[in-house]
């Protein structure tokens, strides 16, 4: 704005606070909640501040198996954990290898590839949930890590985010790494990967949170509680028909359920800009 | 250090263009050659399959004697110098310079000495542990001679290297390298479009059209005795002048009628070629031409006089000494030396023998 008009900024400020209280609204009651205990919580009206069985939810959850569930939250943090890593660099890992293969690399029906990795964009794992099942149950990965990884690591968003940025590596790069004896696999190790830091930083950020917050695809493939992971568990402790939810551990558990995503996005959004300050390329 | 040797070189795209058509060359060892020719003559083409970055389509490239056709750029030990530098971004300028041993095997105490041996050489101590982004152009230019130096190739080439910089660099750095080539006294062959840089950094110049060899030989011969037109009309700056002719009756006729010289196995219409240094401005009674000044160029040492000849239908360029008085307008009387000319079939280019009758009578 070039020009200040007070009662403009009173009202654009107004309106910024609003949904900053919006957005913190939820997360403040969640954390009030999960502090309370579950009789405080069904007498009277909603509490929006503290009560005195904070630390004692949180230990509570983290350690002992939950009703219901037979895990504890640190055994669904864990399980997610792996989850979300697995899928953030399967995915990563997958792509670059091959962009790598379809940008550098010269064979026949190279742009046939591509473009079948490209529509692989229209079959999410909701579109296919029935055969993947199916491919996964034949391959006896039914309850296990890797089956709750593998079906969903393929990503054409990633491969092509890969080739656009390996489009604009300039070609005497390359040549000058094959003037210097770099093979492939150097050229890739010393070279492209280095110069991919950012983006690999930015799809990690992107691909973890897609992976911590699957569903539908945990809920089918893991019938055993020992591979139950944070969000599937969250909807089945606030779903119960005949007795009252906790809700102190409801949303103790969805406060530590956010945790590991903030802290992927606080750690390399440093990194990001970092990357984008450097400006190497 | 080696010698390089260019046997019926071809290359043709697998799009079908061709474009070198049997480029045959000896290179001394230490030599330094300069490949020089208009956009898409196909020397870059040229350079490019010495280094092995393009494959050989027939014919056959041996370094040292030793046929390297099929081997790998790594393999053929030779070191290039790209146009735009081609630094790795994310690598320390050490780290660059160092690559291609690191990729050798060679143990890295000895990797650190020799890139802080050629460090020095170009003077990069104090910029060794910096990006490539925090340098300027000259530096860049400076880091990627000093990646292709600390290898102690065989053979060094250089495509376009002094193409970024500007127009005062450029001329230091093309100092620096022939006096870094010189002590070195690595085989290079040496890319460029500009011929001033050519003329300046060769031991001997090859001048490219058209996917072909058009001449080979020293900057000066190739001054002398230009054999094609196009040769003639690529060295030297300001270009040759070359004027329409007809022979007539055994007489050399310029434009409107002028008779410049007796030629006497020449038939038909030719080109005369005439460098601008080498015109004179007579007095009126000695005159072959009279020219009137269009346009005038002080460039300080010297003035280019643009000028209009009735009968010719470019332009005759004169470079005239930098004190001469001169005005836009004014006609001048202008003397052909004849030992100067140089005379080219009209329809192949080809330098037409002749002896100028001021030669043959000394």
């Amino acid at each position: 704005m070039r020009y200040r008009r007070p009662a403009l900024d009173w009202l654009s400020h107004g309106l910024l606070l609003l949904c900053v209280v919006a957005f913190c609204l939820p997360v403040w009651m969640a954390l009030t909640a999960s502090t309370h205990t579950q009789t405080a919580l069904y007498t009277g009206t909603a509490p929006l501040w503290f009560g005195g069985e904070g630390l004692s939810n949180f230990i509570g959850v983290l350690t002992a198996p939950m009703d219901r569930l037979g895990a504890s939250a640190a055994r669904l943090l864990w399980n997610s954990t792996v989850m979300a890593l697995g899928i953030a660099v399967g995915k990563i890992a997958i792509s670059i290898l091959a962009a790598y293969a379809i940008v550098f690399f010269r064979f026949p029906l190279r742009r046939t590839c591509f473009w079948l990795i490209f529509i692989t964009l229209m079959l999410p794992i909701e579109v296919r949930i029935m055969p993947t099942y199916k491919v996964a149950a034949d391959l006896n990965l039914l309850n296990s890590y890797i089956g709750l990884i593998l079906p969903l690591i393929a990503s054409a968003t990633a491969t092509f985010l890969f080739r656009q940025f390996y489009l604009t590596v300039p070609n005497e790069l390359l040549e000058a790494a094959r003037v210097d004896g770099a093979g492939p696999w150097r050229f890739l190790r010393d070279i492209l990967l280095p110069l991919s830091k950012t983006n690999i930083a930015a799809l990690f950020v992107i691909m973890f949170l897609y992976g911590w917050n699957q569903y539908l695809w945990p809920l089918l493939i893991t019938t055993d509680d020992h591979y139950l992971t944070t969000v599937v568990s969250l909807k089945r402790i606030s779903a119960a028909s005949d007795e009252l939810i906790p809700w102190q551990e409801v949303m103790a558990t969805t406060l530590l359920a956010m945790l590991p995503p903030v802290a992927v996005i606080v750690v390399l959004q440093r990194f990001f800009v970092k990357g984008l300050v450097d400006s190497e390329k | 250090m080696a010698t390089l040797k260019l046997t019926a070189l071809e290359k043709t795209y697998p799009n079908g263009h061709r474009a070198l058509h049997g480029i045959d060359l000896e290179i001394d060892d230490g030599e330094m050659v300069v490949v020089v020719g208009p956009s898409g003559c196909g020397k870059s083409t040229l350079l490019r399959c010495l280094a092995g970055l393009e494959t050989i389509s027939s014919g056959e490239l041996a370094i040292a004697g030793q046929r390297v056709n099929e081997l790998e750029p790594a393999a053929r030990d030779i070191a290039m110098v790209f146009q735009n530098y081609a630094l790795y971004p994310h690598m320390s300028v050490a780290d660059n310079m160092g690559y291609a041993l690191k990729n050798r095997g060679v143990p890295k105490p000895e990797r650190r000495r020799r890139v802080a041996e050629t460090a020095s050489l170009l003077g990069l101590e104090a910029l060794l542990e910096r990006k490539p982004g925090q340098l300027s152009g000259g530096q860049r230019q400076r880091v990627a001679m000093g990646r292709a130096i600390v290898r102690e190739p065989r053979v060094f080439l250089f495509d376009e290297p002094l193409s970024n910089l500007d127009a005062a660099l450029r001329v230091q750095m093309r100092l620096e390298i022939r006096r870094l080539q010189k002590r070195l006294g690595i085989t290079s062959v040496y890319v460029t479009h500009d011929q001033v840089e050519a003329m300046t950094l060769a031991d001997r110049l090859v001048i490219m059209n058209g996917g072909r060899i058009e001449q080979v030989g020293t900057p000066l011969e190739l001054y002398a005795r230009p054999r094609t037109r196009f040769v003639a009309g690529f060295i030297g700056s300001p270009a040759m002048n070359f004027l329409e002719a007809r022979v007539k009756d055994g007489e050399i006729i310029v434009g409107d009628g002028s008779v410049l010289a007796p030629a006497a196995d020449i038939q038909g219409s030719i080109a005369v070629g005439i460098r601008p240094e080498h015109l004179r401005v007579v007095d009126a009674g000695e005159a072959d031409l009279t020219a009137r000044v269009e346009m005038l160029e002080p460039l300080g040492a010297d003035t280019l006089a643009y000028c209009r000849v009735s009968g010719l239908s470019l332009p005759l360029v004169i470079r005239l000494d930098g004190g001469a008085a001169l005005a836009e307008g004014q006609t001048l009387a202008v003397k052909l030396p004849l030992s100067r000319l140089h005379l080219f079939d009209l329809d192949s280019g080809e330098r037409l023998p002749w002896h100028s009758p001021e030669t043959s009578i000394v």
